[in-house]
């Protein structure tokens, strides 16, 4: 009797163990995780100890303790557009000179990590410094990742040494990728100033959509079995703008930013959704480059949560092709129409 | 008869021993723990040192706890609750690598050394503004 219980309870461990991988955290609720982060909004960082300690001692599950961090991370650290604006110049300046290179990285590391503690507001290794080390703190295993992160400004001819840093933390024995910096805001348009926006879609991000526009120099970090773009691939890659992370599983096709079409073809792209949308809320808006003008794509189709956008071109020219789905801009496209 | 009795008076006893037994052995176990805990508590202070100056600010904690204390202007500090061997105490500052020290029987004086996280800093934003081809024209 005892024998079968035991038996059965192992067997109800196992099951559960194989059901939480499968599904990761869809069941999981964040909420307690969030509004712990919310509790000690404002708290300085001159004790990381206490502070990871209280983020995390009355939550019960990894994913939450390490949800509790990184959203405490992203709606607390602010992003200087000038210390970025910065390191990006004397490291472009410096990058054929090793011995100038390593003294600039150590002074600015000093300014970095004095700027955070005092201000804190920081660059992408500070955000994912900070996450690793509350997370280590909590006894989470939590990296660093290097790597060249791509935006819809990026000039890619300057990107040739790595521009960014995000983090993979272990959770259940499995590895994810998050991205604090770009979840917590964005620059304001206008004022080039930072706002706190916290987008959710950085959070355990899938490693195919990541892959579009994290290229990581550990190539350990993919996360992916299959498919690991080269880095000429990765440069030819389509736009893909925050909002996509909310919105999107994947990017089935088209994985490159560019097309060559002749006149009365058309242009099809595959997305896999998050959710399932209207078809009417997939809007494109074309950019001739001295005309600009939203219209419906010629066709949405779609099977479960996997939608074909298909847009024919009648005029020649070179057109980029921004796709939004509801006001959420997803990703940009460039088209080139020939006559024949 | 008599047997019987004689009988049963075992069968009382015996427990009764065996029960007096346990006690005195648990009382003996519990107070001699109880003295070698309180022997082997004891304060301890020491010394955050990083690349050659004291490191004033850094956080000593009592791992799993928020029990903890900061190192003063000349880098020393006195742990608040005195600690036993196999306590861990976790040493962190904002730029330096965490480090853990377990507690021995014999510590009592820490001089620890932070070693420089050397990460490289680097950043870019995320960025909404709709992508713009370099045309020619």
């Amino acid at each position: 009797m005892l024998y079968k219980f035991i038996l059965t309870f192992f067997l109800f461990v196992f099951l559960l163990r194989i059901n939480a991988q499968a599904n990761d955290f869809n069941t999981i609720n964040f909420k307690k995780a969030d509004s712990i982060a919310k509790v000690y909004r404002g708290e300085t960082l001159h004790n990381l100890p206490q502070l990871s300690y209280n983020l995390t001692y009355s939550l019960k599950t990894e994913a939450e303790q390490f949800r509790a961090i990184y959203k405490w991370v992203c709606e607390n650290i602010a992003n200087d557009y000038n210390l970025y604006k910065k390191n990006d110049y004397k490291r472009q300046r410096f990058k054929n000179n090793s011995v100038k290179f390593k003294a600039w990285n150590n002074e600015f590391r000093r300014q970095l990590f004095h700027k955070l503690l005092k201000k804190k507001r920081t660059i992408c290794t500070g955000y994912a410094y900070l996450v690793r080390e509350l997370s280590r703190l909590a006894d989470i295993e939590c990296e660093i990742v290097q790597g060249f992160g791509r935006v819809s400004t990026t000039d890619l001819d300057k990107l040739d040494i790595p521009n960014h840093s995000w983090n993979a933390v272990k959770l259940n024995n499995k590895w994810y990728l998050c991205d604090p910096t770009w979840a917590s805001g964005i620059p304001n348009p206008k004022s080039n100033r930072f706002e706190f926006k916290y987008n959710d879609g950085f959070f355990l991000a899938r490693p195919e959509l990541f892959a579009i526009n994290h290229f990581p120099v550990d190539s350990k970090w993919w996360l992916l079995d299959k498919d690991i773009p080269t880095f000429e691939a990765f440069l030819a890659s389509p736009v893909l703008y925050g909002n996509a992370y909310k919105n999107l599983n994947t990017i089935i096709t088209s994985k490159v930013i560019h097309h060559d079409i002749k006149k009365g073809d058309s242009i099809s792209f595959e997305f896999e959704l998050k959710n399932i949308v209207r078809k009417e809320a997939i809007k494109l808006l074309i950019d001739s480059g001295n005309n600009a003008w939203e219209r419906k794509p010629t066709s949405v189709t779609s099977v479960n949560n996997k939608f074909t956008i298909k847009q024919r071109f009648v005029k020649t020219g070179f057109y980029d092709v921004h796709i939004y789905i509801g006001d959420d801009l997803i990703a940009t496209y460039t088209v080139k129409v020939k006559k024949t | 008869m008599k047997l019987k009795l004689k009988l049963l008076r075992i069968d009382t006893i015996l427990p009764i021993k065996l029960f007096g037994m346990v006690m005195l052995l648990f009382m003996t176990t519990a107070t001699v723990s109880a003295q070698k805990t309180s022997t082997n508590e004891r304060t301890i202070t020491g010394i955050i040192i990083a690349e050659g100056k004291p490191v004033a600010e850094a956080n000593i904690t009592l791992q799993g706890t928020k029990t903890g204390v900061m190192t003063g202007e000349d880098g020393t500090f006195t742990f608040p609750k005195k600690l036993k061997a196999g306590d861990i105490l976790v040493f962190s500052y904002l730029g330096y690598e965490t480090q853990k020290v377990t507690i021995m029987s014999d510590t009592s004086y820490i001089k620890l050394e932070f070693t420089v996280d050397m990460i490289e800093m680097i950043g870019a934003l995320d960025d909404n503004t709709p992508y713009k081809s370099k045309r020619k024209n």
